[in-house]
């Protein structure tokens, strides 16, 4: 069956993670051949989503020197009380029963609802592969208990959490926020730069709720934040509300695991060959027709350009591989925080944690069935934070008991682990492009960003993932389905088609 | 913007490479045969609209984009799906052996209710056929699909495949309807309406 494979790719991408996904997409789009290849058997590399079943096993997995994923484990908790009244008592085998209905991320991300992916997604028309879930509830802690921090203008009306002075001052500072940039001179701002953000809101007088409203929540800071970073920040969330639901949030409905899929999915009907569960053993550079010659499968291939993940052999061998990120992953029978926050079934939530000093954040990612990531009665709690150490337990363990030691949270199963990234470049193969392994951010813009540079470094003057036609414009004329009926197609499409012929006809003529 | 459907189903082509998917695929959508279909105009779905007693059925068919080659087909593309057309070709004894893979990948990845059907493509080519009409018949049976010749080519039981299917899904959603089911939804992105920055401000001047 591997023998029908063509022997000559313009781009071979090795790892089917979220920014090789990205490239291999925007190659294909652009008529590059393109072969997708990667060793597992599934898609997204450390960027999955796991069935319960398919998770355990891969945290089975033995740890090679280069793996991304390691120091895995994970427990299984009997429940001290078994609950009568309960239709549904959820314990080992009862959540295994239901593995397939799970969707468990690795390497769980949010979206904001005009940030750079779901930018992108429109964009490019990969948006039609995807659909989202509004994140319900942006929380934070206070006085050691989780609340909700108003977003829209209606929640801040709304809000018990927040007096009436609160509610006058929050939204000052948030209209100020707004304005900001549209008129730099405003004196009232210049102070502040090149100081902190947090000096800036403590100037306006706000109460210390309003400021760990804006400092955990709305803009997402530090104490060393400068007042730059802050009021861009702010202004990325006030940018996001409004579109979709009552957060400027979006998760992924089936988690985040399909996001690379998707790109994968329009690589392949632009042309893009796919073939999983497929090494690579070994990378050369033909110096006579400066192509790579890959060999995998006893097979040789010649590509122009090669990108690959950090983690896949052979361009990962003897690179040493450091902590990157430590992750939480728990399901729970229970919601974490109050009802308020887990209405009709529980909510979607995020909550960003600081620890007592503010110097270490982490965030947690409540997901309930409304995602499709769990069954109707559990509860998925995603913890991410920055690695300090090989022992993503103890990194977590500050934010696990913020949230676990007071709570009536019933955890059925804990696990933890860590996604490395290399500590250097491979010497093994220069002028191949590696893909950074995920960063801690709560967006894909970095990842985006990596896909875009690298893209660029390939196809200097390309197009990065131009739109798609929507199939009801490309029209088929009879029996000839090359004969697309231009005068249907829209502006950019006809464009493109414009220079599309105007390319063959070039062609003819060097023939 | 109203509705012009009553109803929106998506229907999913799975099968070996070489089955006639695409052609089956654009001869419902586009009544249009041809054997030198190119991949790279992009195109993943096809949509046509239909109407079955008094309904408009708006039917959106997602062809494989050659993922299934090396059974490298996304759980993504299962997502969603109501119904699915497994073809297999009646000149290729292999493609009909592999129906049974195919219908495994669908039970891992596609929901359990999803309404499937059995094709058995290129039944024109009479000569050459190494799949009996009652191994067809016999194998749907087994799995308690419904089954039909088709023939793309010669465009026999194309449109009557679909149709039967479409009134099959119609006729379970009008049934969970009834029970008062109502499925659970999330948000297709959409282009946003080029908004000023002051649109966070404008929904309420109380404050």
């Amino acid at each position: 069956m591997l023998d029908d494979l063509p022997e000559q790719f313009d781009l071979v991408v090795i790892g089917t993670g979220f920014t090789e996904s990205c490239i291999a997409a925007a190659g294909s789009r652009i008529g590059k051949s393109v072969l997708h290849l990667d060793s597992n058997e599934y898609y997204g590399d450390v960027w999955s989503s796991f069935s319960m079943d398919a998770l355990c096993a891969r945290l089975d997995q033995e740890v090679e020197p280069h793996s991304a994923l390691r120091n895995a484990r994970y427990t299984w908790h009997s429940m001290e009380k078994e609950s009568e009244t309960d239709a549904q008592s959820w314990n080992r085998d009862s959540v295994l029963a239901k593995s397939r209905r799970f969707s468990l991320d690795l390497c769980p991300r949010i979206l904001y609802a005009a940030g750079e992916l779901v930018q992108l997604l429109i964009k490019s028309n990969i948006c039609r592969y995807a659909e989202f879930r509004a994140v319900d509830h942006v929380c934070m802690r206070h006085n050691g208990e989780i609340v909700s921090v108003p977003c829209s203008r209606s929640d801040v009306f709304n809000t018990k959490t927040l007096t009436i002075v609160e509610k006058r001052l929050l939204m000052k500072f948030l209209t100020a926020c707004n304005d900001y940039g549209e008129d730099k001179c405003n004196e009232d701002s210049l102070e502040f730069r090149g100081r902190t953000f947090l000096e800036y809101l403590q100037a306006q007088r706000v109460t210390e709720k309003i400021s760990s409203c804006v400092m955990q929540a709305i803009a997402m800071c530090g104490p060393s934040t400068s007042f730059e970073e802050g009021m861009q920040r702010t202004q990325r969330f006030l940018g996001s509300l409004g579109r979709y639901g009552n957060t400027p949030f979006l998760f992924p409905m089936y988690g985040c695991g399909e996001l690379p899929q998707c790109f994968c999915r329009l690589c392949a009907v632009y042309g893009g060959i796919y073939c999983l569960k497929r090494a690579v053993d070994d990378i050369a550079l033909d110096s006579n027709s400066n192509e790579f010659l890959l060999s995998s499968a006893g097979k040789t291939l010649r590509a122009k350009n090669v990108v690959s993940a950090p983690g896949y052999t052979p361009v990962s061998k003897g690179i040493e591989l450091k902590p990157h990120i430590s992750r939480g992953l728990f399901i729970s029978s229970s919601p974490l925080g109050n009802e308020e926050l887990n209405k009709g079934g529980g909510g979607v939530n995020l909550l960003r944690l600081l620890d007592n000093e503010g110097g270490r954040e982490a965030f947690l990612i409540q997901l309930s069935h409304y995602t499709g990531a769990c069954p109707e009665g559990l509860y998925i709690f995603h913890l991410t934070t920055p690695a300090l150490s090989e022992d993503p337990a103890s990194d977590l363990a500050i934010f696990t008991s913020q949230l676990f030691d007071q709570s009536d949270a019933q955890i059925i199963f804990s696990s933890y682990f860590t996604i490395a990234a290399q500590s250097s470049k491979s010497p093994a193969a220069e002028h191949i492009y590696y893909t950074d392994p995920p960063t801690y951010e709560l967006d894909y813009d970095a990842a985006i960003a990596n896909a875009r540079d690298i893209f660029g470094k390939m196809f200097p003057d390309a197009d990065f993932l131009p739109r798609a036609p929507d199939p009801e414009e490309i029209v088929v004329d009879g029996e000839d389905p090359s004969a697309l009926n231009e005068h249907t197609l829209p502006e950019d499409l006809r464009a493109q088609l414009h220079d599309m012929q105007q390319a063959t006809q070039e062609m003819d003529i060097q023939e | 913007m109203a509705k012009t459907y009553d109803y929106l189903f998506k229907l999913l082509l799975i099968g070996d490479s070489g089955v006639g998917k695409t052609c089956i695929l654009f001869r419902f959508s586009e009544d249009a045969f041809n054997t030198t279909f190119i991949s790279t105009i992009g195109i993943d779905f096809k949509i046509r609209t239909i109407e079955l007693d008094n309904k408009k059925i708006k039917l959106q068919i997602w062809d494989t984009a050659g993922q299934e080659r090396f059974r490298t087909i996304t759980t993504a593309y299962y997502r969603g799906a109501m119904g699915i057309m497994l073809v297999y070709d009646i000149t290729q004894e292999k493609s009909f052996e592999n129906i049974k893979n195919w219908i495994r990948n669908i039970e891992e990845n596609a929901s359990a209710d999803v309404e499937k059907m059995l094709l058995g493509n290129k039944c024109e080519l009479t000569d050459k056929r190494q799949v009996s009409k009652e191994r067809g018949e016999q194998l749907a049976i087994e799995y308690g699909i419904k089954f039909m010749e088709t023939s793309a080519k010669a465009s026999i039981n194309v449109e009557e495949a679909f149709l039967t299917l479409a009134s099959d899904i119609k006729a379970k959603t009008e049934k969970r309807m009834e029970a008062n089911n109502p499925p659970k939804g999330g948000h297709q992105l959409k282009p946003m309406d080029s908004r000023t920055k002051d649109s966070w401000l404008s929904r309420c001047s109380l404050l």
